[in-house]
């Protein structure tokens, strides 16, 4: 059970909150990253789309590449350093939604993306629950840094999570 | 039959391995990307910052200048102010586009009568209106004021006038029309003229692509009003004709003004987590 409140974020959106707030989210094969800091009791998470921001339009967090390095830096502006900061990853399902997700695994592209970016930033990663075929739930306790999580039909999955 | 399933398994390990070596590839050379984009951002942000004062103030003292009877005065009068409207609608989109490529933008919603938007964007407008004779008629079947950011739409409205002054045909007819239709904010602008063709329509809406249809500003107006209906989730289109072309944006429109940023965590609230995995 959660004291404070909790923030539903969608795709494209990143929340970096504090104890002893929640964050949660629905995750198909977009992944959700949560970043928590041990020492200030506070943590962030992401939820993106997909893995690349390919030079088009905007550079929106709906995109890893995009993403990650703005969640890591929004928890830095508020006095986070990267080796007090732990990860854990959610999501990146091979939905088969006309089988074109699939196909162009867009799950594990989403899934490499997050580990690369947070091995660049020497974060490591506690925790994860990646891949498969069901889409998952979660809600990032920030009071003790943990993450609920769990499976859920695919039917209950919105389009682009 | 072993051996074939062999065969799969390796050419499913391989089509990984080559998946991944490539997705790690683009992961590089995006950081390039993004390391480069960045250094135009930061250039174009002080650009436009530092040009935005001296036109502010420009703007403010020019009315006061207005010399009302003396005709030769009135023409550099009102060349002087012209040019300084289209230098100010010029400095408004670098500032605009600067913002959006730092990820700077900000959504701040107000209640607003969309009418007052064009009226103001027409003011703006005034020479470039009267240069070509044009005549600007506003269809708004919204009764009420609605709830969306002014600053925005007043920018995305103004570019798609302005697209409409520039491409539309002397002594023509612009129709702005401003509807509802399932809870979204329909605003579109008609020009009479030829519009551009389909096959161009991914450079219409990019940055600093040359229009195929010639040069007109800076070739960033229309990627400005995707990027901020794009941020407020909603679109941009086009439709075109043999004599018009017809610019169609919507937005969603937002119902309830404080308790939006609660909307989505009711959800959540009351959802149980007892028997989930914890990690």
């Amino acid at each position: 059970m959660i004291q404070g409140s909790s923030t539903f974020i969608h795709v494209g959106q990143i929340h970096v909150d504090t104890s002893p707030s929640a964050i949660s989210t629905v995750l198909g094969s977009c992944v959700a990253v949560c970043l928590y800091d041990t020492k200030l009791g506070m943590g962030g998470m992401n939820h993106y789309l997909l893995p690349f921001w390919n030079g088009n339009g905007l550079q929106s967090p709906k995109f890893g590449n995009i993403s990650i390095p703005k969640l890591i830096e929004a928890m830095m502006m508020r006095g986070s350093l990267p080796k007090t900061l732990v990860a854990k990853v959610f999501g990146g399902a091979s939905i088969n939604i006309g089988n074109s997700a699939n196909t162009m695994m867009i799950g594990e592209k989403n899934i490499l993306v997050a580990k690369e970016i947070l091995k660049d930033y020497k974060i490591s990663i506690v925790a994860e629950d990646i891949g498969g075929q069901n889409g998952r739930k979660i809600q990032f306790n920030l009071e003790r840094g943990k993450v609920q999580m769990k499976y859920i039909a695919r039917s209950d999955i919105g389009e682009g999570n | 039959m072993e051996v074939i399933i062999d065969h799969k398994a390796l050419e499913c390990d391989i089509t990984h391995s080559e998946i991944e070596f490539l997705s790690r590839k683009i992961l590089d050379l995006n950081k390039q990307l993004i390391d480069s984009e960045k250094a135009k951002s930061r250039f174009l942000s002080l650009v436009a910052n530092s040009l935005i004062n001296p036109i502010s103030v420009l703007l403010s003292m020019i009315p006061h200048l207005d010399p009302k009877n003396d005709v030769r005065s009135a023409k550099i009068y009102d060349t002087v102010y012209e040019q300084a409207l289209v230098l100010d609608f010029r400095i408004q989109n670098l500032l605009a586009a600067a913002e959006i490529e730092n990820g700077q933008v900000d959504i701040s919603y107000a209640l607003i009568d969309p009418t007052e938007l064009v009226n103001e964007a027409i003011k703006s407008l005034k020479y470039a209106i009267l240069e070509k004779n044009i005549q600007i008629n506003i269809h708004n079947t919204i009764e009420q004021k609605v709830v969306s950011d002014p600053k925005k739409l007043y920018l995305i409205i103004r570019n798609l006038l302005d697209n409409g002054c520039f491409y539309g045909i002397e002594n023509g007819i612009i129709d702005v029309s401003i509807e509802e239709k399932e809870a979204k904010l329909l605003v579109s602008v008609k020009n009479q003229g030829e519009g551009p063709k389909v096959e161009h329509k991914p450079q219409i809406f990019t940055r600093f692509a040359y229009g195929p249809e010639g040069y007109h500003g800076l070739g960033i107006g229309l990627s400005i009003v995707r990027d901020l209906c794009e941020l407020m989730d909603g679109t941009i289109d086009y439709e075109a004709d043999t004599s018009s072309v017809t610019f169609t944006m919507t937005l969603p429109l937002e119902t309830n003004l404080s308790n939006s940023e609660a909307y989505g965590s009711n959800e959540f609230l009351f959802e149980s987590f007892d028997d989930a995995i914890e990690l």
